[in-house]
C-alpha cells in the first residue's frame, strides 16, 4: 500500500493545460484575449474558473453578462462532471492546450445544470460522496462522520489540499478485510453509442466464489462491446484519468486509487481514433 | 422488501401494478423503456395551477407586498450554503434574463396566453418521472416544470411553489430536499427529491402492511413524496384490483 500512495498524489495533482476563448458572438467593448489555465483533473469547471470569468468581464458591459457556461466543439460542457472526465470523454485525442469556448448568454438550460454559486457545487459533490458510500458501506461511514468532516472533504477539494482531503477520505476507503472490498463498487461508464449519460449498476468487487473482479469482468457485464475480441483490431479504449489501465487490474484497487474525490470511478469507453 | 429497500426487479413489478390501476383510472401514467434494456421509468404530465409565492421562503412572516419583485428563497439544497444567499440572489436574476431570452426564440405549441408576473397564479406544465436508484435501492421522483411559454422553472420558483408547511420541513432537513440534477437516463436537467432518507420513512409503512393486502412500495412512497410537488395519488388507488371492493 505504501507505494500506492503515490498513485493518489499523481491522480490528485493531474492537470490539463487549457485555453479559454470568448465566444465570437459575445458583445465586447474591446478585443478579448484568450486566457490560459492549468485545470485540476479532479475538480469542477465552475469551481476553478473565477479568474476566467473576471478576465472576460473586464472587456464586457455588465448588461451583456449572464451566467457563464463552457463549450467544446459545439458541445456544452457539463460542469457537474469532473474536469478530467470531460477532457477524456470529449477531447482526449485532440491537441493541447484544450481549447474551451466561454459563453455569457443563451445558457442552454435543457442541457446544463445551473450553477449560481459554489454552494451548488458543494451540494452536488457531497451528494456524490453520499451515493458512493451508500454503495460501499450502506451509508454507514458518511453518516457516522461529523459535519466538520464533510466540510473538510469539500474544503480539501475546493482549496486543492491533498492531505486535508485524504485525512477524511481514507475512512471512506476502508472495508472489512475478510470481505476483500466494498459492498458494491461506485462506478459510472461513459460511452458514445447512446444518448444515455452513463451506465451505473450494482457490481461487487469479489465474485460469490471469492475470486477478485477485474476491470475486464466489469466491462464484460456492463458494456461488452468495449472489450477486444480475438483476432480483431482493438475498437475501443477504456480510459480512466487519461490512461488505459490494464483490463486485468482488480476493480477494488481501481476504486481505492483511481476514483475521483466524489468516490466514483468514472470510466470512459471511446472509439479508437481512426488514424 | 421488508427492510424498507426496493430492488430493481421489485420496482418494475410495482410499476406494472401501478400502471394497471392507472389505466383503469385513466390518470395518465405510462412506462418509458430505455432502448435495448429492461430499464425505464414511469412518466406522467399534468397541468397545474401554481402560485409562485413572492415572499422569501425563509421569512415566515412574509414580506406582505405583492408588488415587490420576486425575491430569492432558499436556493441552496444544503443548509451550509446560507452565507452565500446573496450571490444566489444575484444569480437568480441572471437566470431569469437568460430564460427570457430563450422564450423569444421559441414558438411553443400552446396558444394559451398567460403572462402573469410573480405572486399570482399561473398554469404550469409538469412532467413527473419515477426512476429506480440502485445505489439507494429506492424509487426517486424527478420532475420539471414549464410555463406556457416553454420557459423552465428555476429552482427558486420550484421552491416557492412548494406548500409552505412542506417547505419548512424540507428545508430544515438537508438530506431530504429538492435540487437540480442530471436525469440519469436522459442526461437533461431535472429537479429531484433526494432519495437518501427513503428507506427510513418507508420502513414503518412496510412493517405495518397487512399480510393479506401487501403494500405496493412505489404507490405508498408516491403518496408520501408526490404531494410535495403537486402530485396527488387518488384514494382510488388504495382500493386495488382484486380487493373485495372491486367488482369483477
Amino acid at each position: 500500500m505504501a507505494d500506492d500512495k503515490d498513485v493518489l498524489r499523481d491522480v490528485w495533482f493531474g492537470r490539463i493545460p487549457t485555453c479559454f476563448t470568448l465566444n465570437q458572438d459575445e458583445v465586447t467593448e474591446r478585443e478579448a484575449e484568450p486566457y490560459y489555465l492549468l485545470l485540476p483533473r479532479v475538480s469542477y469547471l465552475t469551481l476553478v474558473t473565477d479568474k476566467v470569468k473576471k478576465h472576460f468581464h473586464k472587456v464586457m458591459r455588465a448588461e451583456d453578462v449572464e451566467e457563464m457556461w463552457f463549450e467544446y466543439e459545439g458541445t456544452p460542457l457539463k460542469w457537474h462532471n469532473p474536469i478530467g472526465l470531460l477532457f477524456d470523454f470529449h477531447a482526449s485525442n485532440s491537441v493541447l492546450p484544450w481549447s474551451i469556448t466561454v459563453h455569457f448568454k443563451n445558457f442552454p438550460d435543457r442541457d446544463l445544470l445551473h450553477c449560481p454559486s459554489n454552494s451548488v457545487i458543494e451540494a452536488h459533490f457531497m451528494s456524490g460522496i453520499k451515493e458512493a458510500d451508500a454503495l460501499k458501506h450502506k451509508s454507514q461511514v458518511v453518516n457516522d462522520m461529523q459535519k466538520k468532516d464533510h466540510k473538510q472533504l469539500w474544503m480539501g477539494l475546493q482549496n486543492d489540499k491533498f492531505d486535508q482531503f485524504w485525512a477524511i477520505n481514507r475512512k471512506l476507503m476502508e472495508y472489512p478485510t475478510e470481505e476483500g472490498g466494498f459492498r458494491y463498487i461506485p462506478f459510472r461508464i461513459y460511452q458514445t453509442t447512446s444518448d444515455r449519460p452513463f451506465i451505473q449498476k450494482l457490481f461487487r468487487p469479489v465474485s460469490p466464489e471469492g475470486s477478485v473482479h477485474t476491470l475486464c469482468d466489469l466491462l464484460k457485464e456492463m458494456y461488452p462491446v468495449a472489450l477486444p475480441s480475438d483476432g480483431e483490431p482493438k475498437r475501443y479504449q477504456v480510459v480512466i484519468h487519461g490512461i488505459e489501465p490494464l483490463l486485468e487490474t482488480p476493480l477494488q484497487w481501481l476504486s481505492e486509487h483511481l476514483s475521483h474525490p466524489d468516490n466514483f470511478l468514472h470510466i470512459c469507453v471511446l472509439p479508437v481514433p481512426s488514424d | 422488501m421488508s427492510r424498507g429497500v426496493l430492488d430493481e426487479e421489485s420496482f418494475r413489478l410495482c410499476c406494472r401494478l401501478l400502471l394497471q390501476r392507472s389505466e383503469q383510472l385513466r390518470d395518465g401514467w405510462s412506462w418509458k423503456a430505455v432502448q435495448g434494456s429492461e430499464e425505464g421509468y414511469l412518466r406522467k404530465t399534468a397541468l397545474r395551477s401554481v402560485v409562485i409565492d413572492p415572499s422569501p421562503a425563509r421569512d415566515q412572516e412574509g414580506s406582505g407586498s405583492d408588488s415587490e419583485p420576486r425575491t430569492s428563497c432558499q436556493s441552496c439544497p444544503d443548509q451550509q450554503g446560507r452565507e452565500k444567499e446573496e450571490s444566489a440572489l444575484v444569480a437568480s436574476v441572471d437566470t431569469d434574463r437568460v430564460s427570457g431570452a430563450i422564450d423569444d426564440d421559441e414558438d411553443d405549441e400552446d396558444d394559451g396566453v398567460c403572462t402573469v408576473s410573480g405572486g399570482s397564479s399561473q398554469v404550469l406544465q409538469y412532467e413527473y418521472h419515477i426512476l429506480h436508484s440502485c445505489s439507494y435501492a429506492a424509487p426517486v421522483l424527478y420532475f420539471r416544470a414549464f410555463t406556457q411559454e416553454g420557459r423552465s422553472l428555476t429552482l427558486e420558483e420550484v421552491w416557492s411553489s412548494v406548500h409552505p408547511s412542506f417547505r419548512l420541513r424540507l428545508q430544515s432537513s438537508p438530506l431530504n430536499t429538492i435540487s437540480l440534477q442530471e436525469h440519469p437516463l436522459l442526461g437533461q436537467p431535472f429537479f429531484m427529491l433526494h432519495p437518501c432518507r427513503t428507506e427510513e420513512f418507508m420502513r414503518p409503512v412496510l412493517q405495518a402492511q397487512d399480510q393479506h393486502r401487501p403494500v405496493n412500495y412505489v404507490l405508498s412512497w408516491l403518496s408520501v413524496v408526490g404531494p410535495v410537488v403537486g402530485l396527488d395519488v387518488p384514494l382510488k388507488y388504495s382500493t386495488s384490483p382484486g380487493s373485495s371492493t372491486e367488482p369483477h
